[in-house]
């Protein structure tokens, strides 16, 4: 497939380097040259200097190859033009990344029908959905959702008061009952394992399972994690991520307080807002916070502009005894710093998004759906051949390859997680997850001659 | 730099060029030449070696902008030692420096012999001696790059420091898919000139290795009077013509098969190719006709075409002996092997771009000289320069100025004359072939010291990989940056843990 990029910032960086890893053909389109031919070098993308706006450029970049085309600029306008003009050149795919508000909203006059783009995404709203998934499933540091939510892939570490810890997988089958999920990865001091039966769980993991939604609260009691709903939430930082946040908080009932340092702007959110208390102070200053109960807060959402300040406060709210933080960072290159800094979550609205994009492109596609946390372990979607080896043989029959593991199945727009005895059916979608090392033996498991 | 990823991927290209090594054994067997068994045990020793490489030291996935060219230089320095070992077990060179020589040559297609008679070699090592040229010519990581996926990452940077020129074209996002292109253009035009030159007369054998010879621009042939040994206008003029397209870039053939031909034209540095052809052609052979060289104006011109495209695309080719040729000749056919081939094509040199944009910047030097307030800028065809590509091109010059000096220095030090050593050390670094006087035309390098024959395999490498991807090596920077390789046996937790699951 051929991927048209406009727009070499964080997400259009992203996206390259995800798509071209996965050997899709990539043209990057962008003003600064200094950067493209930066990128060049580290990628192996092929880059075009000139405005994604110009028909000129496009059509240097090839665009009437192109099948997919993702505009993500800084500029709303630019996007627009762009993914008008890929519209001329009948790219099948486009998608825009806008910020205003103007083409967001299904109401308005200019929204993705009449602007015939395929997808809007802006980082802002991304982030918020984000954050209020995290939220919902209250201790998990990463939330994935597959076949439209069904089915999710939840990643928990392990605590020294969780049960599980130091059984194998064995034993866990054993006492899960009838409930259905299952551990797809062990991330152990950062390098992944696809777990088989006999690995253990152990302190501090990381683990991965995939579980259906209705069976959540099940798995996180055995477990021991708690999976009733935040009681109060703090967010510092009032602006559009924060309100938004806000907003969907309150409207299922939870006790939000919202802290911002300008006056002004908290008479304009405190307007704007129902439930929410509002309040006027610098998110830094521990001793208001504390007196605002910051110590029984369930969940820190830490969303203002500064990267420093929101660092700064969740550390801070977690040494006041919060319980999980959330915190928006900027620059994508400090995120593994934050974990062993005690922050449970870091996300990067431009990494979100570009997430985002790639699931949206990814849909019913055959091809890798998402990398683990900063870890060499992957997820892909796959058909089942017609084949007579798969036909009815129940998966531990199949002698799966080492290092990958099938998570669930989907048939018949049907999803279900699979045991050993669990046969599969040609025209099954498989999601299977795997070590960088593994996908050559499960694409030649799966290759049919 | 990942030294490990660095050896292990040394170790996949020694693997591939075994397996290269056995397309000779055909040739033996057919000639009967008793060479097959030699040529079994060469591509064992170097598929046992390759083996080796890559079972010690783990591939860390990843190869990082520098590595590309440890990678380049290394793999070419061990090709060229396994491609000698058929030369030394065929038992007609002299010594192993000699092999190495020969060997070097024929990678970095400059075509420069040490055997007074080619003949003597068997079929069959004839045959690898062309296809050594061959496999340089686009060059033999470009060809990695296009027929195995293991390069995938970091293709970029081993693409770069292998290719010639100072911007890479690149035909499609993917670098293997680029490199897949050039590679099919490569091979089209080799089988069409074997095709042209069969229907001239001349054997498969010949064809075949004087077709691998001229796409490559290196200039090995079979027989010790190179082409003049066919004396046939016609095999001249095919091999003229495909001399000259191998001279350019081959991105160029890419679009011109796909129908543009109007790109040829619209490449500034194609016409600068083909005007000083035509010139050095005219000069060539109005000197000649006034020496009173050759008895009739039609041999001048078919002798100057020859031997001017021959140098000027770095072949090296001789249908006659120009070191008979009055002086203006000598120099002018000196100073062409100076600017050599197109940038992108299998030519060796300072490459028509760098020298033409030489020119461009004096221009604009002396525009500025009268109108100090005037805003330039240095255009090729409709794009303009950028600056960091002209620094580049000024930081090589003077780089093959020092390089010239050095060797010509050392050359000469070890008891060389003037002309022999200094064009010697122009012919090599330039991977052209034949040089004035002594290695002349009609002459060759064997009467040569080991030492300059080893300095003077240098020369080529440095010119076929076009000096800053070896230079860098000799930068105490570079090797700082090295980091210890990883051995299979000493896994970390990771594969431990992998292993006791197992």
């Amino acid at each position: 497939m051929r991927i048209m990029i406009v727009g070499a910032g964080q997400v259009g960086y992203h996206l390259s380097k995800k798509f071209s890893m996965e050997g899709q053909e990539v043209v990057l389109v962008d003003r600064d040259e200094s950067k493209l031919r930066r990128l060049e070098r580290e990628l192996n993308i092929m880059t075009v200097h000139g405005s994604g706006a110009s028909a000129r450029t496009l059509e240097e970049a090839g665009i009437d190859k192109s099948d997919l085309f993702i505009a993500v600029t800084d500029s709303d306008e630019v996007n627009l033009v762009a993914c008008i003009l890929s519209r001329q050149y009948q790219v099948k795919k486009r998608i825009a990344r806008v910020r205003s508000d103007d083409f967001l909203s299904p109401g308005s006059p200019l929204n993705e029908q009449a602007l015939g783009v395929d997808l809007l995404i802006s980082p802002d709203r991304a982030m918020t959905d984000e954050i209020i998934q995290l939220s919902n499933v209250s201790e998990a540091f990463d939330v994935v959702e597959f076949a439209d939510g069904h089915v999710l892939l939840l990643g928990y570490v392990v605590q020294p008061n969780n049960p599980c810890a130091g059984l194998s997988l064995k034993q866990l089958k054993k006492l899960r009952g009838s409930y259905r999920f299952l551990v797809v990865a062990i991330i152990r001091q950062g390098t992944p394992i696809i777990p088989r039966g006999d690995d253990r769980i152990e302190v501090h993991d990381k683990i991965y399972l995939m579980v259906r939604r209705e069976d959540i609260p099940a798995v996180e009691e055995l477990f021991n994690l708690s999976s009733r709903k935040p009681d109060l939430v703090f967010i510092i930082g009032g602006g559009n991520i924060g309100y938004m946040v806000a907003r969907r908080l309150e409207e299922k009932g939870i006790d939000v307080r919202l802290v911002e340092e300008d006056p002004d702007h908290c008479e304009i959110l405190a307007k704007q807002l129902e439930h929410t208390l509002v309040l006027n102070f610098d998110g830094l200053e521990s001793n208001v916070l504390l007196e605002e109960g910051i110590d029984r807060a369930d969940l820190v959402i830490s969303v203002t502009d500064s990267d420093t300040t929101n660092i700064l406060s969740s550390l801070l709210a977690k040494h006041h005894g919060a319980k999980k933080c959330i915190t928006k960072i900027t620059r994508p290159d400090f995120i593994p710093l934050l974990g062993k800094l005690g922050i449970d979550v870091a996300l990067s609205p431009r990494q979100v998004a570009a997430d985002m994009i790639l699931r949206f492109v990814r849909r019913g596609a055959i091809v890798s759906v998402a990398t683990l946390l900063a870890s060499d372990a992957e997820v892909i979607e796959l058909k089942v051949p017609d084949h007579q080896r798969f036909r009815d043989a129940p998966l531990k029959a199949l002698a799966f390859p080492h290092g990958a593991i099938v998570g669930a199945i989907v048939r018949d727009s049907q999803v279900f997680i699979p045991s050993g005895e669990t046969t599969l059916q040609p025209g099954d979608n498989l999601i299977i997850f795997f070590t960088k090392d593994a996908i050559h033996h499960v694409e030649s498991f799966f290759a049919v001659d | 730099m990942r030294t490990g990823e660095v050896l292990n991927i040394l170790g996949k290209l020694l693997i591939l060029l075994s397996l290269f090594l056995l397309t000779p054994i055909p040739f033996s067997l057919y000639y009967q030449d008793g060479m097959a068994v030699t040529f079994l045990f060469c591509s064992l020793c170097g598929a046992i070696l390759g083996g080796l490489l890559v079972a010690i030291f783990v591939s860390e996935k990843e190869l990082g902008y520098r590595d590309g060219f440890a990678v380049v230089v290394f793999s070419w320095l061990a090709l060229a030692l396994l491609g000698a070992m058929p030369f030394y077990l065929s038992g007609q060179m002299p010594s192993f420096a000699d092999c190495f020589f020969e060997s070097m040559s024929g990678f970095t297609t400059t075509g420069s012999t040490i055997l007074s008679q080619v003949e003597v070699l068997p079929k069959s090592v004839l045959f690898w001696r062309a296809l050594t040229h061959w496999l340089g010519g686009m060059g033999i990581i470009v060809l990695t790059l296009a027929i195995l996926p293991l390069l995938g990452v970091g293709g970029m940077q081993l693409f770069q420091a292998e290719m010639p020129g100072p911007t890479k074209d690149r035909l499609a996002p993917r670098i293997q898919d680029t490199a897949r292109i050039l590679w099919s253009v490569y091979v089209l035009f080799t089988l069409l000139e074997i095709l042209l030159l069969l229907l001239g007369g001349m054997d498969f054998f010949d064809a075949t290795c004087h077709s691998f010879a001229t796409l490559a621009t290196g200039g090995f042939s079979t027989h010790t009077a190179s082409v003049a040994h066919f004396d046939s206008l016609y095999i001249e003029a095919v091999i003229i013509v495909f001399m000259f397209l191998a001279g350019v870039n081959f991105s160029l053939h890419y679009h011109g098969l796909r129908g543009r031909l109007s790109s040829y034209w619209q490449s500034e540095e194609f016409r600068f190719y083909l005007a000083l052809i035509v010139m050095a052609v005219l000069i060539v052979t109005a000197a000649n006709f006034f020496a009173r060289t050759y008895d009739s104006t039609g041999e001048n011109l078919r002798t100057a075409s020859f031997q001017v495209v021959s140098i000027i695309t770095t072949t090296g080719f001789g249908t006659a002996d120009f070191d008979q040729w009055p002086p203006i000749c000598k120099i002018l056919l000196v100073s062409l092997m100076f600017i050599g081939g197109c940038a992108g094509s299998t030519g060796g040199g300072i490459k028509q771009v760098r020298v033409l944009l030489f020119f461009k910047y004096a221009r604009l030097q002396l525009r500025h000289l009268v109108h100090p307030q005037a805003v330039g800028a240095i255009k090729l065809g409709k794009v303009k320069v950028p600056k960091e590509v002209l620094i580049s091109i000024l930081g090589f010059f003077g780089l093959y100025i020092a390089v010239i000096l050095l060797a010509t220095l050392v050359v000469t030090g070890l008891g060389v004359d003037i002309v022999t050593g200094g064009t010697a050390v122009i012919a090599t670094l330039n991977n052209i072939g034949p040089g004035l006087h002594l290695v002349g035309p009609v002459q060759h390098y064997g009467h040569l010291p080991a030492t300059v024959k080893v300095a003077l395999s240098f020369c080529m490498l440095a010119g076929r990989l076009e000096l800053y991807t070896v230079a860098v090596l000799f930068t105490s920077d570079y090797w700082r940056m090295a980091r210890k390789p990883k051995l299979r046996w000493q896994g970390d937790k990771f594969s431990a843990v992998r292993e006791n699951k197992e």
